[in-house]
């Protein structure tokens, strides 16, 4: 029996199925026993079988300019009922308190007045779209979806690791990845009740129609995706099928007096939502890039004449700022007046002359990641860089301290993963999806778990070459059902930064 | 005959600006900032945006309080002209309000304030050679003192050479040429006094050639551009005539530097544009 646990050697990080005297934890004796019970090459080719499943249905992810499938480990990570009430409420929490800090910072600036958080915070990001500014969200939701990344540290506490609110990726393999594993491993769900994750594109049409126009009650809505080359086409195309609505690129959409159509084989359709799965600056060449093919000349000015929404808003990108990171506990304490549910990875901000000496000396010790990268990109992790790199990010810390900042490094969790026919530890984090539809957040049961696939990697990303499994969250059978996420009132737009009106684009004349 | 700011100006100002491709253009979606600002030194009688073609017009205030009016043409055109007309009350220049130090410009709540104001933008950024030898040695506690220094400063350093620079033309490469135009003038007094630590920003508008201007002459004006800092309040100064500003000149925006004020901008489908040239029409009415 190769792929058993008997060899797997516990790294030193806590893991996620077996103790560390040895023992299985119990969330997950039923599955190991399943393991147990199948033949190593069994299990292995249930694996290929996963794989070729994948690459039929081109769920896969272009890395290093190849389309490969995006690999799923057989084994899945199970999450039980009453962590997964904590977690969700915990993920809820930042993303209620987020919707508050973006709506502030762009209008009244609370925050900021009552010097909770320096403004320069926002004035000093590249994230921080001036154009935004005016644009009011009709229902007040600006994070229709969020993907807030949680990582599990050596005690075994869950802790946020990043913010995803501005084009959070990865749903898609959630689903698609259920959907592998029902097929191709379905005894390992014998009388488990896994909560199902396929309401998620229900969940995210309804958010998308509450977000609609003042007055727009049959919204019409499409996804604009940047196009097939686009890594995330797959799952473009995946959501706007299973929502039933059109999918469209750039040059499909024309603006006219400050609204928005898409151009159909029987003329041009009003379009009221857009679920945007384009970056800010490419979306509207008049406020952003010039050259963009991929948006459409006058989006921004319809939606801040109020007659189309915009989803996730522009300018989010201030939320997913990683120094503001550092401040996400004290906008829970602010807006919320509640303590954080979920802690922070211990992070230094390096603006501060005596933290940015400290780490500078001592840099192979840290973690550092850029402010703004995504997918990983960027992120320096100290003790398994060679001289080079650390003196050359030694010198890019001192060079930009606000570009940057530096964590403690964390060994995050690792979860036995198929590897060459071997269970071995990997790392592993978890990005839960959360859609807001303006009365509630709900969170996708579940989430991606995504696996750094090379021996010790701790950067977990689908684009730094990962691979993921299927999460499963046990239903809680007890009174209450805590396991589905309760839904809670959500405070749209404090009552005092309230804005008049849904917009101030207003018509001046006409010819 | 009484304006309403005393010693103030009555102005009336026809800009026309514009586009010439040559071949067709369509799917012109533009945006232009011609519209003066309605101000406590500065009051706003009439003010119209239009364009040949036609087009249906809207407009919104931006980030930094300023009019935009857009508008869109999709039908094919050979050019695009956009006339900015207003007629604005100035008023006289005032003394230099606020007392705050140079040391208290430095107060973290200040910095956090006016942050905007204070980092270099790409066409105002520095080397700090350029500070230290510059802007450090005018550096009094004064701001209103510095200002007027580094705005000497700046005098001495270009020569006013219309049509040697360009709305790219950073502070540095004006610095380098030694010559200039009303923007460089005003993003080099920028970048320096923003090095000091003195917050500063960028003010488009018109300026009326004349100081002893007759009433209904009509005198050809110029698009120009001077700055603002702050030393407790906002101060006005002209970089590139050093003369105070008050009646003759017109606000229309501000920002961190050009790019915040461009007065039209757009994109379009078709052949290539040249600019049609911009001319300023100003007259003095009281």
């Amino acid at each position: 029996m190769e792929a058993s646990l008997v060899d797997y050697h516990v790294a030193d990080a806590w893991d996620e199925i077996v103790d560390t005297d040895g023992s299985i934890r119990p969330a997950y004796r039923e599955v190991v026993d399943s393991l147990r019970s199948m033949r190593g090459e069994d299990l292995r080719g249930r694996a290929e079988q996963l794989a070729r499943t994948f690459t039929e249905r081109g769920v896969t992810y272009a890395y290093g300019g190849v389309e490969r499938p995006f690999p799923l480990d057989p084994v899945p990570r199970i999450i039980e009922a009453a962590e997964w009430a904590q977690l969700s409420a915990g993920v809820i929490q930042r993303v209620r308190a987020l919707e508050c800090f973006l709506n502030d910072a762009y209008t009244e600036g609370v925050v900021f007045n009552e010097g909770i958080i320096p403004r320069r915070l926002i004035t000093s990001s590249p994230e921080f779209n001036r154009a935004a500014v005016g644009i009011t969200p009709p229902n007040g939701v600006r994070i229709q979806v969020a993907g807030i990344d949680v990582i599990r540290d050596e005690r075994g506490g869950l802790r946020v690791l990043e913010d995803n609110v501005r084009i959070p990726s990865g749903v898609s393999y959630v689903m698609e990845n259920r959907r592998a594993m029902t097929r191709t491993l379905s005894g390992l769900f014998s009388g488990r009740s896994v909560l199902p994750v396929d309401l998620y594109p229900q969940r995210l049409l309804n958010a998308l129609k509450q977000a609609a126009p003042v007055g727009v009650h049959d919204p019409v809505i499409a996804v604009l995706t940047p196009g097939v080359h686009n890594a995330a086409y797959f799952e473009h195309s995946l959501l706007a099928r299973r929502m039933g609505i059109e999918l469209v690129e750039g040059r499909d959409l024309v603006c006219h007096s400050n609204k928005l159509y898409m151009r159909t084989t029987s003329g041009e359709a009003r379009v009221d939502v857009i679920y945007r799965r384009v970056d800010d600056g490419f979306l509207d060449p008049l406020h952003g890039n010039p050259s963009s093919l991929i948006g459409v000349a006058g989006l921004f000015n319809a939606a801040r004449a109020g007659n189309v929404t915009i989803a996730n808003a522009v300018g989010n990108g201030i939320a997913d700022d990683k120094l503001m990171y550092t401040y996400v506990p004290d906008l829970i304490r602010f807006f919320l007046d509640e303590e954080p549910i979920l802690d922070n990875v211990e992070t230094h901000r390096l603006e501060d002359r005596d933290v940015l000496i400290e780490v500078a000396a001592d840099i192979g010790n840290y973690v550092i990641k850029p402010v703004d990268g995504a997918g990983g990109a960027g992120i320096v992790i100290g003790p398994q860089a060679d001289d080079e790199t650390l003196a050359a990010t030694r010198e890019a810390i001192i060079a930009a301290p606000r570009r940057f900042i530096a964590q403690r490094v964390v060994a995050i969790s690792t979860h036995p993963t198929l590897i060459e026919g071997n269970l071995a530890p990997r790392h592993i984090d978890l990005r839960p999806f959360c859609v807001n539809d303006g009365n509630s957040v709900w969170v996708l049961p579940g989430g991606l778990t995504r696996v750094a696939l090379p021996e010790g990697a701790l950067v977990v990303n689908s684009s730094q070459g990962g691979g993921s499994k299927d999460t499963w969250v046990i239903a809680d059978h007890g009174p209450g059902d805590s396991a589905i996420s309760t839904p809670t009132p959500w405070r749209a737009v404090p009552e005092t930064v309230r804005q008049d009106g849904p917009s101030s684009l207003n018509r001046s004349d006409q010819q | 005959m009484s304006t309403f700011f005393s010693g103030g100006w009555r102005l009336h100002i026809v800009h026309d600006t514009g586009f010439v491709y040559d071949g067709l253009a369509h799917g012109s979606y533009n945006e232009a900032r011609l519209t003066p600002a309605s101000l406590p030194t500065q009051a706003v009688l009439s003010t119209e945006v239009r364009a040949v073609p036609g087009a249906e017009r809207w407009s919104y205030t931006d980030y930094w309080g300023t009019k935009v009016t857009t508008f869109q043409i999709d039908s094919p055109h050979e050019s695009l002209r956009v006339t900015g007309e207003s007629t604005v009350e100035t008023s006289s220049a005032r003394t230099p309000q606020g007392n705050l130090s140079c040391t208290a410009l430095l107060d973290e709540a200040v910095v956090d304030r006016f942050y905007e104001y204070l980092a270099p933008t790409p066409r105002t950024l520095l080397p700090e050679e350029v500070r230290d030898a510059y802007a450090i040695p005018l550096l009094s506690d004064d701001p209103h003192a510095s200002a007027a220094a580094v705005s000497e400063r700046v005098r001495s350093l270009l020569t006013y050479a219309p049509g040697t620079t360009e709305v790219q033309t950073s502070a540095q490469e004006a610095l380098d040429r030694g010559v200039g135009v009303c923007q460089d003038f005003s993003h080099l007094s920028i970048a320096l006094l923003r090095s000091i630590g003195i917050p500063t920003r960028y003010v488009s508008g018109y300026l009326h050639p004349h100081e002893e201007a007759k009433v209904g002459e009509t005198a050809r004006g110029e698009s120009h551009a001077w700055i603002e800092y702050y030393a407790g309040s906002w101060n006005a100064l002209d970089p590139t005539s050093g003369a105070a500003v008050g009646a003759r000149h017109v606000v229309v925006a501000r920002g961190r530097d050009y790019a915040d004020v461009t007065p039209l901008s757009g994109i379009y489908h078709g052949a290539p544009a040249s600019g049609l040239g911009v001319t300023v029409a100003i007259t003095r009415l009281r």
